[in-house]
């Protein structure tokens, strides 16, 4: 039993974040906000050229042909710089779609080649999110419907933007008609495929939960050393302490079921839900217990436009709701548990779903 | 104890229904459920008008004693005036902190001469004031107010020099009420002064601040050589601290009313929802919405208790008034996440650009602000444990 990651792992995530604290800043985030696609191009093809988009690529389409597992660290590096571009969603979602279909659906193998390269972009819809996060810069969609996939192209598609709480988000309504050229897989392999891919958006959006957690907490705790009362630091409040060191806990407690679902999913990827859902639960708790006492601890200025706590605030509301909200993946827990199947005895600490 | 209305207070409460029925409608249809949380910035002047309607109506400052032009209503008037005109989804009010705060405060310790300057305006409804406390530096700790008020002989005038932040309504006010210090050399709450300052002047600039709502309710007023006539002090130079405290009791007193009623507004909404999206299926929620159910009764019966047994009007503080801050806040914080449990996915989805809240997105923002602003939660535990409790006292610096 191993549960570390290994040092090329956890190296890789150091130049990612490296990276990504240098070129993700509040300022950039908020130059986002007032640009009409939100979206950074040479950001993009930065992140292109580290190997990102092409992370989960098989190698013989291009790309790394890494896990779930390794991705998972880079994801919560993500959402501690709140990074607006949909990294996660296109490497650690539509790519394993697409990977899955690449055999027998040459579209899907030369997609991957293009997005490894960073030639194309491709957003993913799912029932689980009704609305499809960056469709406009898009030159492919993976739209779901009932038990079917589909591949449109941008021009076969109409966008409706509609307005998100977290202003660095860009979502849309689509509407799209399918027919038999477009419809990549239905019946038993569209239900498995959708059902991974509700579990890869999921363990991405707990991650970047995560992250942005320790995001707010770390600069909430620089905030209350710079605040004076009472002729001391803030922070120098045992009330103020309390509310730090409780957001602590729950982040540090929500990395294990984090990186065991990452385990899971690439090990196990058809016996994944609980612990997906007990991660995304997991993290979605501490990412709002961070938003709400760390708001709390800053005062009166937390709660101005001008603060920066509210770029990781919004997008921490925002990626609860996402990919199944608490409400749902507690659902699928308690499913999961009431089934006499279920390996829950003491010695299945790490068994998987029956 | 006898939990209920006599046939008069019946009768009033008949009254009032049907004065709101009259009224509540033409140009003022627009501004029913308007104005509450997060939302009072919007209709501003409409609202004025119909403050100035209200008043027309003898409904404003009900609670006011007769002397003082006010409708000399009991307790039990005013919890119904409270309830009907919640009911009706009568805006939030404009002049809550003329008629609650400042009025209150000047009949309390102002002089005859404020009261005839002051306090017409506020039951016309024609003189809107907002509250300059906090400082830059000052926030928690109060006491820490650097805004110097000098007093210049020649011109027989104070003169006001600093900074307020966080003051609600400052763009639409007429008169502030301003702490400062009038003794340079003190420190904390010694030295303090309690001025009525007009903002109609050169000497006053009020800048908004965007708020993570993307709206401006809370302004900085920056005071420079701004000028307050001789006899707009309340008390004596070095009273500033007693006659602020005494305000902060009319803030838990009656005022708190229509404060629950918009609460069971915002609940009543969130049922709706619940059983118009099908968020009341789900028992997590449906538990809940009786949690919030319970702790708004709570509150109201609280509220009740608090004030029958209130003798006198010097606003000192009973100690079930500090316990109230916190438990409405929290109460209020928590509303919030239960309304946007409801909406479920959809709560992360606006009306419209440019960053247009629903009303139910205004308030889970807004109430973020709850347990901050007029003193924090951490600080009424802190009041609670210390002046409740009796328990040590927080180290302070000398």
């Amino acid at each position: 039993m191993d549960f570390t990651f290994t040092d090329d792992q956890q190296l890789f995530c150091e130049s990612v974040r490296d990276f990504l604290q240098a070129e993700v800043t509040p300022e950039s985030v908020r130059e986002g906000w007032d640009s009409a696609s939100g979206r950074n191009e040479t950001l993009w093809q930065q992140l292109v050229e580290m190997g990102l988009t092409g992370m989960l690529v098989p190698e013989s389409h291009g790309g790394m042909g890494m896990s779930e597992l390794d991705f998972v660290l880079l994801a919560q590096e993500c959402g501690r710089v709140a990074l607006p571009e949909p990294l996660v969603e296109t490497a650690l979602v539509a790519v394993p779609l697409l990977a899955n279909l690449a055999e027998k659906d040459p579209r899907c193998a030369s997609l991957l080649e293009k997005i490894a390269a960073g030639e194309t972009r491709v957003a993913i819809g799912h029932a689980a999110n009704n609305l499809v996060s960056d469709a406009h810069i898009a030159d492919w969609l993976l739209l779901p419907k009932g038990d079917q996939v589909h591949l449109l192209a941008s021009d076969q598609v109409g966008l409706t933007a509609q307005q998100s709480i977290d202003p660095s988000r860009r979502l849309f309504s689509v509407e799209w008609h399918g027919d038999d050229e477009t419809r990549l897989a239905s019946g038993a392999e569209g239900v498995s495929l959708l059902a991974a891919s509700l579990n890869r958006g999921a363990l991405g959006a707990a991650a970047q939960l995560l992250g942005l957690a320790e995001a707010m907490v770390e600069m909430t705790v620089r905030y209350t050393e710079e605040r004076h009362q009472f002729g001391r630091p803030v922070g120098a409040n045992q009330a103020l302490k309390h509310l730090m060191a409780n957001c602590a806990v729950k982040s540090e407690f929500a990395k294990a079921p984090l990186y065991r679902a990452a385990y899971t999913l690439s090990e196990s990827p058809s016996h994944a839900d609980f612990a997906v859902s007990h991660a995304k639960v997991a993290a979605g708790e501490a990412a709002l217990l961070a938003a709400k006492n760390c708001i709390q601890a800053h005062g009166a200025m937390g709660y101005t436009w001008e603060c920066n706590l509210h770029i990781f605030m919004k997008r921490a509301w925002a990626l609860d709701k996402f990919w199944g909200h608490a409400g749902f993946h507690k659902n699928r827990l308690h499913q999961w548990l009431m089934n006499p199947n279920a390996k829950i005895g003491a010695d299945k600490t790490f068994g998987v779903q029956g | 104890m006898k939990l209920s209305f006599s046939p008069e207070d019946e009768a009033f409460r008949r009254e009032v229904a049907d004065w709101l029925k009259e009224n509540l409608r033409g140009e003022f249809e627009q501004l029913k459920f308007r104005g509450g949380p997060g939302d009072e910035h919007m209709f501003a002047e409409e609202r004025q008008r119909w403050e100035q309607k209200l008043a027309e109506g003898g409904w404003t400052c009900v609670g006011w004693p007769k002397e003082h032009g006010g409708r000399g209503c009991s307790i039990e008037q005013q919890v119904i005036f409270h309830e009907e005109y919640a009911r009706a989804g009568a805006p939030g009010r404009v002049g809550h902190i003329g008629e609650g705060l400042a009025g209150p405060t000047i009949i309390a310790f102002g002089s005859e001469a404020q009261q005839k300057k002051y306090l017409p305006g506020i039951l016309a409804g024609t003189e809107l004031w907002c509250q300059g406390y906090s400082e830059p530096g000052a926030g928690s700790d109060l006491a820490n107010v650097k805004t110097r008020a000098r007093f210049d002989e020649a011109k027989g005038k104070w003169i006001l020099n600093g900074q307020k932040v966080w003051t609600s309504l400052a763009q639409e006010s007429d008169y502030c009420f301003v702490i400062a210090r009038t003794d340079p050399e003190s420190k904390g709450h010694k030295g303090l002064g309690f001025f009525l300052v007009s903002m109609h002047q050169p000497g006053i600039e009020v800048r908004g601040i965007q708020q993570i709502t993307g709206t401006s309710e809370f302004n900085e007023v920056f005071f420079d050589d701004a000028e307050c006539d001789a006899e707009d002090i309340v008390g004596q130079p070095g009273d500033g601290w007693k006659v602020a405290m005494g305000l902060l009791g009319f803030e838990r007193g009656v005022s708190t009313l229509g404060q629950q009623m918009q609460f069971q507004n915002e609940l009543n909404e969130i049922v709706r929802i619940a059983k118009e999206n099908g968020a009341a299926q789900n028992p997590a929620i449906r538990q809940r919405i009786a949690q919030a159910h319970t702790e708004l009764k709570i509150m109201r019966y609280n509220s009740m208790r608090m004030l029958s047994g209130q003798s006198g009007s010097d606003g000192s503080l009973q100690k079930e008034a500090l316990i109230y801050k916190l438990f409405w806040a929290t109460w209020h914080r928590s509303l919030g996440e239960l309304a946007m449990d409801v909406l479920g996915p959809e709560s992360q989805i606006l009306e419209a650009a440019p960053y247009e809240l629903s009303r139910l997105q205004s308030m889970y923002l807004f109430v973020r602000s709850d347990t901050i602003y007029g003193g924090t939660n951490e600080i009424q535990r802190n009041i609670i444990a210390e002046r409740g409790l009796g328990m040590p006292r927080e180290p302070r610096p000398a």
